[in-house]
C-alpha cells in the first residue's frame, strides 16, 4: 500500500521545547477521534504531543492515589520549570523514579532529561496548567544538557521566524507554505495565529541567548542551583533596592515592577509566575532576583499571595 | 488479560452504562493503555461512550424501528445489508466524475478508502460519494464516516455515502479535491494525487505493449509511453489505440492518474480526449529528457523508463535453474552516484568491469527488500561511457549524508548517513530468537514464528530504538555485527553476561548508552505505509561539543549574543 504523500499516524517527534514557551500556552488541541493524540499549541506554533525536555531536578514529590503511586518533579532549565509527572499506569519508571526521588530527599540534585507527552488540566475560569508525562526519563551529564539547550535554542529560533513570516503572512496553509513556513509547523502555527494576541517575539530570543550562552559555558547557572531551599526568613529590606527606570524615566523597584505587573495583568484569575518573571526579564532583572523578589513579596512581605500554584494575586487590604 | 488492574476504572463504566461486559470493559481499558498510551483515568469518557452507542443492548430498550447504527473499526465486520455504518477510515484517493442520475446531471466521487487508519494492518475498499463530500474527503485525510452502506455487487463490497452521511475530518489530508475541470495542470501536479487531470505534454516515448489476463483468458492490447513537460515526465498507459508519435505536443483531457507501487502513471481510457496541441516555447523532447535523467536518490518502486548514469562498484555473474529446469544467468552489482547507492540487476549477457561508468536506458526500478533497484532487460539498455559524468567516489565509504527529515519524507534509500537523538530504547532490544526454518528469519514472540509456528529458535543480537530529530523520528534497527561493534562486546560475551546477570542490567546499560544521546548512523532508510526504518551497518555516539552546536546555530540563524 502506498501513498502519494506517505502520511504517519505512528509516532509523533519529540519537540524540544523550553519551560517557558511550553508553560506560556494556553491552547490544548484533541482532534474529534477517539484515538487521536493530544496536542498542547505554543504560540510559537509547536504542536507538542511528545516533547524532549531537560533540566536540573527542583522539587520531588511522591503521591499515593487510589489509582496508585506516582511522582511528580519539576526540572528547571535556564528558562524556567518543566512539571513532569510519573504516572501509576506507568509503572515501568517506578524504580527509577522511586530512586530519583530518594536521591532528592537525601539532598542530591542532579540534571535528567525527560521524554514527555504534554498533559494539560483546564481550570473553571479557564487558566491552563501544562505539565509532562514522563515515558522514558534518566540522568545526564551537563554536557549531553548543553547540547540539549543548543539544540533547543535552535528548534526555538526556527519557530521564532516561523512566527515573524506567519505575522505577516496570508492567515491560511498555503499563505503560510507560500511564506516559508515549514512543514511541520504550518499547522500549529495557524491554531496559534487564532488563538493567542500578538505579541513580540522577543521574550522568546531571551530564552535563546540565555541557552546559547549556557551551551557554550558562559554561564554557571548550568548545573550547581543550590540545592538548600530559599531560606525561610530573609529580611527585605536588607537587599540592595534594585532600581530601574521605566521608561516614562522614573525609578521603579523590582518589587513594584513586580506588583504592578500583577495589578496590570490580573483579570480574575491571577497573574502567572513565568508572566511576572518575563516582565522581570524585559525590564532587565535576572531570573534570580525575579524569583527571589517574588518569594519575599509572598513569604515575608504577604503583600502578593499564590491562590493557586503558580498564580499570584495582589492581597487585599 | 484483566487481572484487576483495572477494576476502579471498569466499576466507573459500570455505573454508567450497567449491562456492559467488564471482561470487555477491561480489555478496552487495556487497548487504551498499551495501543493508544491513554492511562485508564484519561480513558474513561471515552470507554464509556463506546459502550453507550446506539444498537448497545442498553439503546435497545427503547423501540427503534430506524435502523440502528453499526460502529465497526475493520471492514471485515461488515455484511453486505449493513447501513448506518459508522468507521474511521483513511482516504487513500479521490476521483470524481459527471453522471447522469434520474436525468440530472451529478458530480459522484469514487476511490478508496482504508479502515483501521491509526495501526495495524489496514483493508483497502472502494466507496462511492453521493454525497458531494469532495471537501472532507480529501486523499491521506482521515475522516469518521457515520450513516454509510455498504453495496455489494458481483460478490465485491464497497462503501457508499450518501446525502445523509456525515463525514468528520480526524486528520487533515495533503491533497486538493479533484474536480473534473479540463483547466490542464502541470505534470508535477499531476504525478502528486490519484486524480482525473489535464495535462498538455510532450510525447517522449510510445510503443505498444500487451497486458496478459491472469485468469488466462487472453491479451489485452495497449499502448505505453511516456510524456513530459518542463515541471517532469510520467509514465503513461493507453487503453485505446493512440495516434501519436514521439515529439508530438499533446493535450490529454479526462485521463486518470494511478500508482503502480510507488509510481503514478496516467492512465488513458475511453473517456480520455486526446488532441495536437499548439505551443510553438514548449520545451523539446531532447530538453525535457535532459531534464529527466535521474539519480538514485530520487528512484522509487515501480518506476519505467528510467535513465540514469552509474558508476560499477561491482558485478557478479548468478546462474540458476528455473521451474521447468531450464539454466539461467542473471547478473547484478552494486552501483553508485553520487546522490547514494543501490543495485543493478541485468537479465541480458552484460559484463561490466568494478570501477567503470555507464549509462543505462528504458531501466525499471524493483524494490527488493524495501530498497528500490535497478532492472534492466535487454544488452542495449547498458552503455559504457569512457568519459566519466561525475568525480570519483570512495566506494568503500560512500555515504551520503542525509538530513533525518529528508530520509522519512522521500523513498527508501540506501548508503545513508543521518544524526538525531535516541528518545527510546525499545524493550525488545538484546537476545532475540529467530525463526530456524529455511529463508526465514522472523523473529520469534513466546516461541512461536508468524509463519512456522511454533519451532526451534537460535539466538541473536539486535538493537531497536528511536531515532528523534524534533521534527521527525524513524525506528531505528541495528542488527548484530554493528551492534556487537558499537557495544564493544560479541556476541557470545552479551549472551553470556545476560545469562549470568539477567537483561535489566543490560537493559539500562543500554539505556545509559543510548538514551538521550545524538547518534550517527550509516545504513538504509525503508519507507512504507508504518512509517520509516533506518537499518544501521554502523553506528556512533556523535562526539560533537555542545560548543559546536551553539556555534553552529549562532551562524545559521546570525545570533548575537
Amino acid at each position: 500500500m502506498t501513498f502519494s504523500n506517505p502520511i504517519r499516524v505512528g509516532r509523533q517527534s519529540a519537540i524540544r521545547v523550553f519551560a517557558h514557551e511550553y508553560r506560556d500556552a494556553t491552547l490544548p488541541e484533541q482532534g474529534s477521534g477517539e484515538y487521536d493524540p493530544g496536542f498542547m499549541v505554543t504560540r510559537l506554533g509547536a504542536k507538542i504531543n511528545r516533547a524532549l525536555i531537560a533540566g536540573t531536578i527542583d522539587s520531588s514529590e511522591r503521591r499515593e492515589s487510589e489509582s496508585g503511586q506516582s511522582f511528580r518533579f519539576n526540572l528547571i532549565d535556564v528558562t524556567g520549570t518543566h512539571r513532569v509527572e510519573v504516572s501509576p499506569f506507568n509503572p515501568e519508571l517506578h524504580p527509577e523514579a522511586e530512586e530519583i526521588h530518594a536521591r532528592f530527599e537525601r539532598g542530591d540534585r542532579f540534571i535528567m532529561m525527560v521524554v514527555g507527552k504534554q498533559r494539560s488540566f483546564t481550570t473553571e475560569d479557564g487558566g491552563v496548567f501544562t505539565s509532562y508525562n514522563a515515558q522514558e526519563m534518566r540522568e545526564i551529564n551537563s554536557q549531553t544538557y548543553a547540547e540539549w539547550l543548543a539544540e533547543t535554542a535552535d528548534a526555538t529560533l526556527r519557530r521564532i521566524d516561523a512566527y515573524e513570516k506567519a505575522l505577516t503572512a496570508e492567515q491560511s496553509m498555503a499563505g503560510f507554505r507560500g511564506a516559508g513556513i515549514p512543514e511541520d509547523l504550518v499547522d500549529g502555527m495557524l491554531l496559534s495565529r487564532a488563538h493567542y494576541p500578538d505579541f513580540e517575539s522577543e521574550v522568546y530570543m531571551l530564552d535563546v541567548l540565555q541557552a546559547l550562552n549556557a551551551a557554550l559555558g558562559r554561564s554557571v547557572e548550568i548545573v550547581n542551583r543550590s540545592p538548600e531551599p530559599v531560606p525561610s526568613n530573609p529580611v527585605v529590606e536588607e537587599k540592595p533596592p534594585q532600581n530601574i527606570v521605566s521608561e516614562n524615566g522614573s525609578a521603579m523597584s523590582l518589587d513594584d515592577l513586580i506588583i504592578s505587573t500583577i495589578a496590570a495583568g490580573d483579570r480574575g484569575e491571577g497573574v502567572d509566575y513565568d508572566a511576572i518573571i518575563r516582565e522581570c526579564s524585559v525590564h532587565g532583572h535576572s531570573r534570580q532576583d525575579a524569583e527571589d523578589a517574588i518569594d519575599s513579596l509572598r513569604a515575608v512581605g504577604g503583600r502578593i499571595s499564590e491562590h493557586k500554584f503558580g498564580w499570584f494575586r495582589l492581597t487585599e487590604v | 488479560m484483566s487481572d484487576g488492574k483495572y477494576d476502579t476504572e471498569v466499576k466507573l463504566v459500570l455505573q454508567e452504562v450497567s449491562n456492559a461486559d467488564p471482561a470487555e470493559v477491561a480489555k478496552e481499558f487495556e487497548r487504551y493503555e498499551n495501543e493508544f498510551l491513554i492511562p485508564p483515568r484519561d480513558a474513561l469518557r471515552s470507554v464509556v461512550r463506546k459502550f453507550m452507542e446506539p444498537g448497545s443492548d442498553a439503546d435497545k430498550t427503547v423501540s427503534q424501528p430506524a435502523i440502528v447504527a453499526k460502529k465497526v473499526s475493520r471492514f471485515s465486520e461488515l455484511g453486505s445489508n449493513d447501513r448506518n455504518v459508522s468507521i474511521e477510515v483513511l482516504v487513500s484517493s479521490y476521483n470524481s466524475r459527471l453522471q447522469q442520475v434520474r436525468g440530472e446531471e451529478r458530480q459522484i466521487g469514487f476511490g478508496f478508502i482504508e479502515d483501521s487508519p491509526w495501526e495495524g494492518e489496514r483493508t483497502k475498499w472502494e466507496y462511492k460519494d453521493w454525497g458531494n463530500k469532495a471537501q472532507d474527503l480529501l486523499p491521506n485525510s482521515i475522516v469518521r464516516l457515520e450513516g454509510v452502506s455498504v453495496n455489494e455487487w458481483n460478490g465485491k463490497k464497497s462503501i457508499n455515502i450518501n446525502q445523509t452521511s456525515r463525514v468528520s475530518v480526524l486528520k487533515e489530508g495533503s491533497g486538493t479535491p479533484s474536480v473534473p475541470t479540463s483547466e490542464p495542470i502541470t505534470i508535477e501536479q499531476a504525478s502528486k494525487g490519484e486524480s482525473t487531470v489535464t495535462v498538455v505534454a510532450r510525447v517522449l516515448s510510445v510503443k505498444p505493449d500487451q497486458i496478459i489476463r491472469r485468469d488466462g483468458s487472453g491479451s489485452i492490447d495497449v499502448v505505453r509511453g511516456r510524456v513530459g513537460d518542463q515541471t517532469g515526465s510520467i509514465g503513461f498507459l493507453s487503453w485505446k489505440a493512440l495516434e501519436v508519435e514521439e515529439g508530438d505536443l499533446v493535450k490529454i483531457e479526462n485521463a486518470q492518474v494511478k500508482r503502480f507501487r510507488e509510481t503514478p502513471e496516467i492512465n488513458i481510457g475511453d473517456y480520455t480526449k486526446i488532441e495536437p496541441y499548439h505551443d510553438g516555447a514548449f520545451p523539446t523532447k531532447d530538453d525535457i529528457q535532459q531534464e529527466s535523467k535521474s539519480t538514485i536518490m530520487n528512484l522509487r518502486d515501480g518506476m519505467r523508463d528510467v535513465e540514469i548514469e552509474l558508476q560499477v562498484v561491482d558485478w557478479t555473474v548468478r546462474s540458476f535453474t528455473t521451474k521447468d529446469g531450464e539454466s539461467r544467468e542473471v547478473r547484478s552489482g552494486e552501483v553508485q552516484d553520487p546522490s547514494g547507492r543501490c543495485r543493478l540487476t541485468s537479465w541480458a549477457k552484460v559484463d561490466l568491469i568494478p570501477g567503470s561508468f555507464i549509462k543505462i536506458q528504458n531501466a525499471r526500478v524493483q524494490a527488493w527488500q524495501g530498497s528500490p533497484d535497478l532492472v534492466t532487460d535487454g544488452p542495449d539498455q547498458i552503455e559504457v561511457l569512457e568519459k566519466a559524468p561525475f568525480g570519483p567516489i570512495d566506494s568503500s565509504n560512500h555515504w551520503v549524508t542525509e538530513d533525518l527529515d529528508v530520509l522519512t519524507s522521500g523513498g527508501s534509500r540506501r548508503g545513508i548517513s543521518t544524526s538525531g537523538r535516541i528518545v527510546s530504547v525499545r524493550s525488545d532490544s538484546g537476545i532475540i530468537l529467530r525463526c530456524t526454518k529455511e529463508g526465514c528469519r522472523r523473529v520469534l514472540r513466546d516461541g512461536m514464528c508468524g509463519e512456522h509456528g511454533e519451532v526451534e529458535g537460535s539466538e541473536d543480537l539486535r538493537l531497536m530504538m528511536v531515532i528523534d530529530s524534533g521534527v521527525s523520528n524513524a525506528s531505528l534497527l541495528v542488527s548484530r555485527e554493528p551492534a556487537e561493534s558499537v557495544i564493544g562486546e560479541s556476541f557470545q560475551e552479551i549472551t553470556e553476561r545476560i545469562r549470568t546477570s539477567g537483561r535489566e542490567p543490560f537493559m539500562s546499560e543500554l539505556k545509559e548508552r543510548f538514551l538521550g544521546h545524538r547518534v550517527t548512523v550509516n545504513g538504509r532508510s525503508i519507507n512504507d505505509d508504518r512509517g520509516c526504518m533506518i537499518q544501521a551497518e554502523s553506528l556512533v555516539v556523535s562526539e560533537t561539543t555542545p560548543v559546536e552546536i551553539a556555534e553552529s546555530v549562532i551562524e545559521r540563524w546570525g545570533v548575537v549574543l
